[in-house]
C-alpha cells in the first residue's frame, strides 16, 4: 500500500501503514498547514481527509515569508 | 463524514476553525464573493461609475481582487484596468508579469505594464548592487507608490485597488502599534484618501479575508497565478510581528479579525489627534505630491545618482 506525494522538487511514493491524514502527512513533511492547500486525487481537499491506497497527494504552497 | 454545512455537499474545500462550518467550493467561493462585497457596501469603497485600477502583480491577493471587482465590471457597476509594476528582478518578475498580461487580455481591460528602468533609469537588481542601499523593500514600496500614482492618473482612474489582506492588514495595525507610529498607524484602513488632486483614493476589497483563503479561492477557481517568494524578501520586523499573529491565529483563530476591527473602531479617535500627514505641496522634480521639496522616489535616486524620466 502507497500513495504519491508532490510537493516543489519533492516527488515521491511514500509508504501507506494504517490511517494516515492529510494532516499526518503534513507534520511528518514538517510543513505548516496554514501556508499550503492540498489535492488529493486533483480535488482540493481539508486536513482530516484520509489518504487511500494509490492516492496522488499535490501540496502547494500559497504563503511564503513566515 | 463531513460535508458542506451551507448545501451538504461531500466535497468540503474548507474547514473554517473560527465558526466550525465546513464548506465545498462552490459555497466557499459565493462566502468570499459575499464577504468581499459586504465590505465594499459597509466601506462606501466603490460607487457607481467608478473606474478601478488593479495593482496587479500576478499574485495571488491581486490576481483574486481582479477576479472579484470583474463581477461589477461586467455588471456594468465600475469600469477597470490594470497596472503591473516589472520592478527588474531577475528570475522572479517575468513570470507575475505575464500571467498578469493573461488575466487582463482575458477579460479585455486596459493594462500597462510599466517598469523601474523605464521611470527611474536603474532597476531594483541594480539597485541591490549599491553597497549602502536603503534594503529591497524600502525602494520598491516607494518606487512602486510613484508608479501607481502616475498611472492611475493617465488611466483617469477613481479608485487604486490592492490586493491587501486580513494577514497583511492585521500585521500593519500590531507593527505600526508596538513601533508607537501613530502617525502611520492613523493612515491605514479599507479607503485612504487625501486633499491632493493628485492622489486617487486606495481602496482594499480583501481587507477582512484572511490570505490563506485567498490562496485557496485562486486554486478552487483554477485562477492563474504567481505563486512564489521575492527573492530579496528577508527577515524584517514585519515578518515577525506576522510570525507571531499567524502562532495566535492557531489557537485563536479569530485574532487577526478582531484586531482589524478593534482598530476600526479606535481610528477615528486616534485621526482626531494624530491626523494623516497631508501633503502640501509637489516635489520640484516630478510634480508628485510631497511634503519636502523633494518626494520621497526623487531622494532616492539622488542618492543613487539618477533621475526620474519624465
Ligand atoms: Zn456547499
Ligand atoms: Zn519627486
Amino acid at each position: 500500500m502507497s500513495y504519491k506525494v508532490i510537493f516543489k522538487d519533492l516527488n515521491e511514493e511514500r509508504e501507506l501503514s494504517g490511517k494516515t491524514t492529510i494532516r499526518n502527512l503534513l507534520e511528518d513533511l514538517n510543513i505548516s498547514s496554514e501556508t499550503v492547500v492540498t489535492k488529493q486525487n486533483g480535488e482540493v481537499v481539508i486536513e482530516d481527509s484520509q489518504i487511500e491506497d494509490g492516492d496522488e497527494i499535490q501540496i502547494i504552497q500559497i504563503i511564503y515569508g513566515g | 463524514m463531513v460535508v458542506c454545512t451551507k448545501c451538504g455537499n461531500p466535497k468540503v474545500v474548507i474547514s473554517r476553525k473560527q465558526s466550525g462550518q465546513f464548506l465545498c467550493s462552490d459555497c466557499f467561493i459565493e462566502s468570499i464573493n459575499k464577504k468581499v462585497q459586504q465590505t465594499i457596501r459597509r466601506e462606501n469603497l466603490i460607487q457607481k461609475g467608478d473606474k478601478v485600477m488593479v495593482a496587479l502583480s500576478g499574485g495571488k491577493d491581486s490576481v483574486v481582487t481582479l477576479d472579484i471587482l470583474n463581477s461589477y465590471y461586467k455588471r456594468h457597476v465600475i469600469d477597470l484596468c490594470a497596472v503591473t509594476i516589472d520592478e527588474g528582478i531577475k528570475g522572479y518578475r517575468n513570470e507575475g508579469v505575464s500571467i498578469a498580461k493573461a488575466h487582463a487580455k482575458n477579460l479585455g481591460i486596459e493594462h500597462k505594464v510599466v517598469k523601474f528602468k523605464d521611470c527611474f533609469s536603474i532597476d531594483l537588481d541594480e539597485i541591490m548592487e549599491y553597497e549602502n542601499h536603503r534594503g529591497s523593500c524600502t525602494y520598491c514600496g516607494v518606487f512602486r507608490r510613484w508608479i501607481i500614482n502616475r498611472t492611475a492618473r493617465e488611466f483617469n482612474a477613481t479608485k487604486i485597488a490592492t490586493g491587501h489582506n486580513l494577514d497583511d492588514e492585521s500585521q500593519a495595525i500590531l507593527m505600526n502599534y508596538l513601533e508607537g507610529n501613530i502617525n502611520n498607524l492613523s493612515a491605514l484602513g479599507a479607503l485612504t484618501t487625501s486633499k491632493s488632486p493628485k492622489f486617487t483614493p486606495k481602496i482594499k476589497p480583501l481587507r477582512e479575508i484572511p490570505e490563506k483563503e485567498i490562496g485557496l479561492y485562486a486554486i478552487v477557481k483554477g485562477l492563474d497565478v504567481h505563486l512564489a517568494a521575492c527573492p530579496y524578501a528577508h527577515e524584517s520586523f514585519r515578518m515577525e510581528v506576522g510570525n507571531i499573529l499567524k502562532d495566535l491565529s492557531k489557537q485563536h483563530p479569530t485574532i487577526m479579525y478582531s484586531i482589524l476591527k478593534g482598530y476600526d473602531k479606535i481610528k477615528p479617535l486616534v485621526r482626531e489627534n494624530y491626523p494623516p500627514q497631508f501633503h502640501q505641496g509637489d516635489c520640484v522634480k516630478c510634480g508628485e505630491p510631497s511634503s519636502n521639496e523633494l518626494c520621497r522616489a526623487c531622494t532616492f535616486l539622488e542618492e543613487l545618482g539618477h533621475e526620474v524620466q519624465l
